[in-house]
C-alpha cells in the first residue's frame, strides 16, 4: 500500500488533490482512498489531506503517519511544523518552491529524493488563481512513477471540469501538464531542527470545568483548544491586505467583516490592522466599496 | 407551612418561586403552560423577583436558559414533548458548558401520531443529552424536586443540567394538598446560586469553544464523571432535605415493600402510586411482591439496584414508552445493570399515548413477574392491554 499526505492551507485545495489523485489511481485499476483532516477555522489554516493507494481494498480509515510522498503546497509551511515529518526512508517529496531540492531544508533526518516546482506562478499564469492543487498534481506525476501524468490529467479533467465547467477542467489539466514540464527532479538533505510546539494537552481533570477558558489559562506558547490568542493565525496568511487609508470612507464594513477581528478601529474610525492576526482571507478586501484595501500577494509585516 | 391544594403544575411554579429562580425563558405547550402561566403570575404579583422571557420557540428557549446560566443566573424553564424535541441541540450545548439549569418536563407523548397525552418517549431518548433526569409520583414531590434539582444541579461536584419529569394531565393537572415550604427553610437548603464560570465583559472568558479531537475525550470524561458524582450528591441532597422537611424520597430510587420481596416491578412516574396499591393488595393475599419506584434515569443507579435486588427471584420492568427493538428503555437500562445476576427481567409497555393505567392492568404484570418468579417461562416483553394478540 502507498500512503501520500498533502500538507497545504484552506484554499488550496490540498482536499481536491488528494481525492483526483485517488480518483486518478481507480482509473488505472488500483483501489484508493482519500480524506482531509481540517479544523472549524478557514481559508489559510494548515490543512492536510490523505490518500492511500494499493491493489487490494484499504480498509483502514485512520490518519496517515508514514507516508511514502509528501506533497507539500505552501513553502511558508516549513515554518510552522515538519511537513516530511514521518516520510520513509524511500519516500519522496513535492514541494511547491520556487528553489531547487539541494536547496531546501526540510528537516534532520529528512534525505530523500523531491520534485520542486514554482506550482503558484503557473496557478496564477493558467488559472488566475493562487490555487496549486492541480499544478501540484502535475509535480506528483514527474517525481512519482505509481500514478503515470495521463491518468492525472483524465481524473482532473473530469472532477474539476464537472464541477466548474469543461474550460476549468482544461485549465487545470493545463496547469498539471506545464507543472509536469518544470518540475525539478534532485535530492533534497534537510538538517534544522524542529522545535515541537508546546501544546498543552490537560489530563481529564486539568480541563477548566465547560472548557471556559480564560486568556492567561495558559503558559506563553502553549495552544489550547480555538485559543486564537497564542494561535498566531496571521503565520497562516500568503497575502497580505493593504490599506489605502486615503481612499478609505470609514464605513466600518471590514472592522466587523473580519473573521479574525484583526482590524483594530482607531478612535477616528479609520484603520490598523494587526497581521499577527490577519490571515490573509481577503473578506475585507472584498467587502469594502470603494477598493480601499488591496490584497498583496505572501505576508508581510506585523502592523500597519 | 400552608396546604393549597393546587395541580402538578402549580406545583412546579411554586418551587421555582420558592427556589429564587431568577430568569425564566418559556413558550407554552400543553400540558406543561400552567407552569410558564403560574410562574409570570407571581412575577406580576411581585411574589417573585425574577425576568420571565417569552421566546419565538423551544429552541430559543433553551438558548436564553443556557446563556441567561452562563451569565450567571439560577435559571428555570418548562417544556413537553415536541417543545423539548425542538430544544434538542441546544439540551447538548447545556449540559458540556456545565450549566445548572433546572427544567420541568411535562411528559407528553412525541410525534405523530399526535397526542397531548402522557407518555415518556419525549424525555427518556434524551437521557443521554448530558442531562440529570428525575420522575417524581406526585404533585409534592414535584415541587419539592425542584428545590432539590437546583441545589442537586449547582453542587460544585456537579454542575449539570437537570430535567424534572412530572406525568402530563395524570400530575401536571391533577389537584392535590400540598404542603408549601417556608422560604427560609427553603433558603437554608439552598443557598444563592454560585457559578463556577460566568460570562463578564470585564474578565473575558470562553466557554466551550471548538474542541478539536485531542481534547474531546478528556471533557466527555469529565462530564462523565460528573455525572457519577451527582449520586452521591443527590442522597446528600435527599437526607439533608428530609432533615428540613421531613419528607425523604430515597434519593436516586425508593424501594417500597422489598426487604422480604421475591418478585418486584420497577417503573418510573405516577405508576408507581397505583403500583403501591397493587404491592398491598398482594401482600395482603400472602405474595411477596415489591416494589422500586425508580427515580432517576440519569445518573441511573445501576450498582445500587443490584445491591437492593439480590433477594429477588424475578424483577418487572415498566414502560411508558416503547424502544422499537422489543423492549422499552427502562427494560434495557435495568437487565443491562443486573446482567449476570441471575434475577429474571421482563418488561411491561402500558400506558402508552396516555392510555389510562388501571390496577388491573398492572395485576397483570405482577402476574406475569410472579410466574416468571417461579420459573415459569413467560414473555421478555408484554404489551398490556393491546388489542390482538402479541406476535
Ligand atoms: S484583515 Fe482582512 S484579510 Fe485579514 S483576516 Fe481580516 S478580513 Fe481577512
Ligand atoms: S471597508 Fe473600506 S472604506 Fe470601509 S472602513 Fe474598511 S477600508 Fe474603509
Amino acid at each position: 500500500m502507498y500512503e501520500i499526505r498533502f500538507h497545504g492551507r484552506g484554499g488550496q485545495g490540498a482536499v481536491m488533490a488528494a481525492q483526483t489523485l485517488a480518483d486518478a489511481a481507480v482509473r488505472i485499476g488500483f483501489q484508493a482512498q482519500a480524506f482531509p483532516y481540517f479544523g472549524a477555522e478557514r481559508r489559510g489554516a494548515p490543512v492536510e489531506a490523505y490518500a492511500r493507494i494499493d491493489t487490494a481494498k484499504i480498509r483502514t480509515k485512520s490518519q496517515v503517519y508514514r507516508p511514502h510522498l509528501v506533497v507539500i503546497m505552501d513553502a511558508s509551511l516549513l515554518e510552522l511544523e515538519g511537513p516530511a515529518s514521518g516520510l520513509r526512508p524511500d519516500g519522496k517529496v513535492v514541494m511547491n518552491v520556487a528553489q531547487r531540492p539541494e536547496e531546501l531544508d526540510l528537516g534532520a533526518g529528512v534525505d530523500a529524493e523531491c520534485g520542486t516546482v514554482d506550482a503558484s506562478s503557473i496557478a496564477l499564469e493558467t488559472l488566475k488563481m493562487p490555487v496549486v492543487n492541480t499544478a501540484m498534481l502535475g509535480a506528483v506525476a514527474k517525481v512519482w512513477n505509481v500514478v503515470p501524468l495521463d491518468a492525472i490529467l483524465e481524473a482532473i479533467e473530469d472532477r474539476f471540469g464537472g464541477k466548474l465547467g469543461r474550460r476549468a477542467g482544461m485549465l487545470n489539466a493545463e496547469a498539471a501538464r506545464r507543472a509536469y514540464e518544470a518540475t525539478v527532479v534532485g535530492r533534497t538533505q534537510g538538517k534544522r531542527e524542529y522545535v515541537q510546539p508546546k501544546r498543552w494537552l490537560p489530563v481529564w481533570d486539568e480541563i477548566p470545568i465547560g472548557v471556559s477558558l480564560r486568556k492567561t489559562a495558559h503558559v506563553e506558547e502553549e495552544v489550547g483548544p480555538a485559543t486564537t490568542y497564542q494561535h498566531h493565525t496571521g503565520r497562516w496568511k500568503w497575502s497580505t491586505p493593504l490599506y489605502k487609508k486615503d481612499k478609505c470612507i470609514r464605513c466600518l464594513r471590514c472592522w466587523w467583516s473580519c473573521p479574525d477581528a484583526a482590524i483594530v478601529r482607531q478612535d477616528d474610525d479609520y484603520m490598523r490592522w494587526d497581521l499577527e492576526y490577519c490571515k490573509g482571507c481577503g473578506i475585507c478586501a472584498d467587502i469594502c466599496p470603494v477598493e480601499a484595501i488591496d490584497m498583496l500577494q505572501g505576508a508581510r509585516g506585523t502592523w500597519q | 407551612m400552608a396546604v393549597k391544594t393546587i395541580t402538578g403544575d402549580q406545583a412546579v411554579a411554586y418551587g421555582a418561586m420558592l427556589a429564587r429562580a431568577e430568569v425564566v425563558p418559556g413558550f407554552p405547550i400543553t400540558p406543561q403552560t400552567v407552569i410558564i402561566e403560574q410562574i409570570s403570575e407571581f412575577i406580576n404579583d411581585g411574589l417573585m423577583d425574577a425576568d420571565f422571557i417569552p421566546a419565538e420557540s423551544e429552541h430559543s428557549v433553551m438558548s436564553v436558559a443556557v446563556g441567561a446560566s452562563a451569565g450567571g443566573v439560577r435559571t428555570f424553564t418548562a417544556t413537553s414533548s415536541q417543545g423539548l424535541a425542538l430544544m434538542y441541540e441546544m439540551l447538548f450545548a447545556a449540559a458540556p458548558t456545565r450549566l445548572p439549569v433546572v427544567m420541568a418536563v411535562a411528559n407528553r407523548s412525541l410525534g405523530a401520531a399526535s397526542g397531548i397525552w402522557t407518555e415518556h418517549n419525549d424525555s427518556v431518548p434524551v437521557r443521554e443529552s448530558g442531562w440529570l433526569q428525575v420522575y417524581v409520583e406526585d404533585n409534592q414531590e414535584a415541587l419539592d424536586m425542584i428545590i432539590q434539582a437546583f441545589r442537586i444541579a449547582e453542587d460544585r461536584r456537579v454542575m449539570l443540567p437537570i430535567m424534572v419529569c412530572l406525568d402530563g394531565f395524570i400530575l401536571s393537572h391533577v389537584v392535590e394538598g400540598v404542603d408549601i415550604p417556608e422560604q427560609a427553610v427553603v433558603d437554608r437548603f439552598l443557598p444563592r446560586f454560585a457559578p463556577v464560570n460566568v460570562l463578564d465583559p470585564r474578565d473575558p472568558i470562553m466557554m466551550n469553544p471548538v474542541t478539536p479531537p485531542e481534547f474531546a475525550t478528556e471533557l466527555r470524561y469529565q462530564q462523565d464523571r460528573a455525572v457519577e458524582a451527582a449520586r452521591t450528591v443527590i442522597g446528600e441532597a435527599d437526607e439533608e432535605f428530609a432533615a428540613l422537611t421531613g419528607r425523604r424520597y430515597g434519593g436516586l430510587f425508593e424501594a417500597y415493600r422489598l426487604e422480604d420481596a421475591e418478585f418486584a416491578l420497577i417503573g418510573l412516574g405516577t405508576w408507581a402510586g397505583i403500583a403501591r396499591e397493587v404491592v398491598d393488595q398482594l401482600r395482603a393475599e400472602g405474595k411477596k411482591a415489591g416494589l422500586i419506584k425508580l427515580r432517576y434515569m440519569r445518573p441511573f443507579p445501576g450498582q445500587e439496584l443490584r445491591q437492593a435486588t439480590l433477594n429477588l427471584k424475578a424483577l418487572g420492568t415498566f414502560d411508558r414508552s416503547a424502544a422499537f427493538n422489543g423492549y422499552g428503555p427502562v427494560f434495557t437500562e435495568v437487565r443491562n445493570a443486573l446482567y449476570g445476576s441471575g434475577i429474571t427481567v421482563t418488561d411491561h409497555l402500558a400506558g402508552i399515548g396516555g392510555r389510562d393505567i388501571t390496577a388491573e392492568m398492572v395485576r397483570d404484570m405482577y402476574g406475569l413477574v410472579e410466574r416468571s418468579a417461579r420459573g415459569e417461562k413467560v414473555r421478555d416483553c408484554t404489551w398490556h392491554a393491546l388489542r390482538g394478540e402479541m406476535e
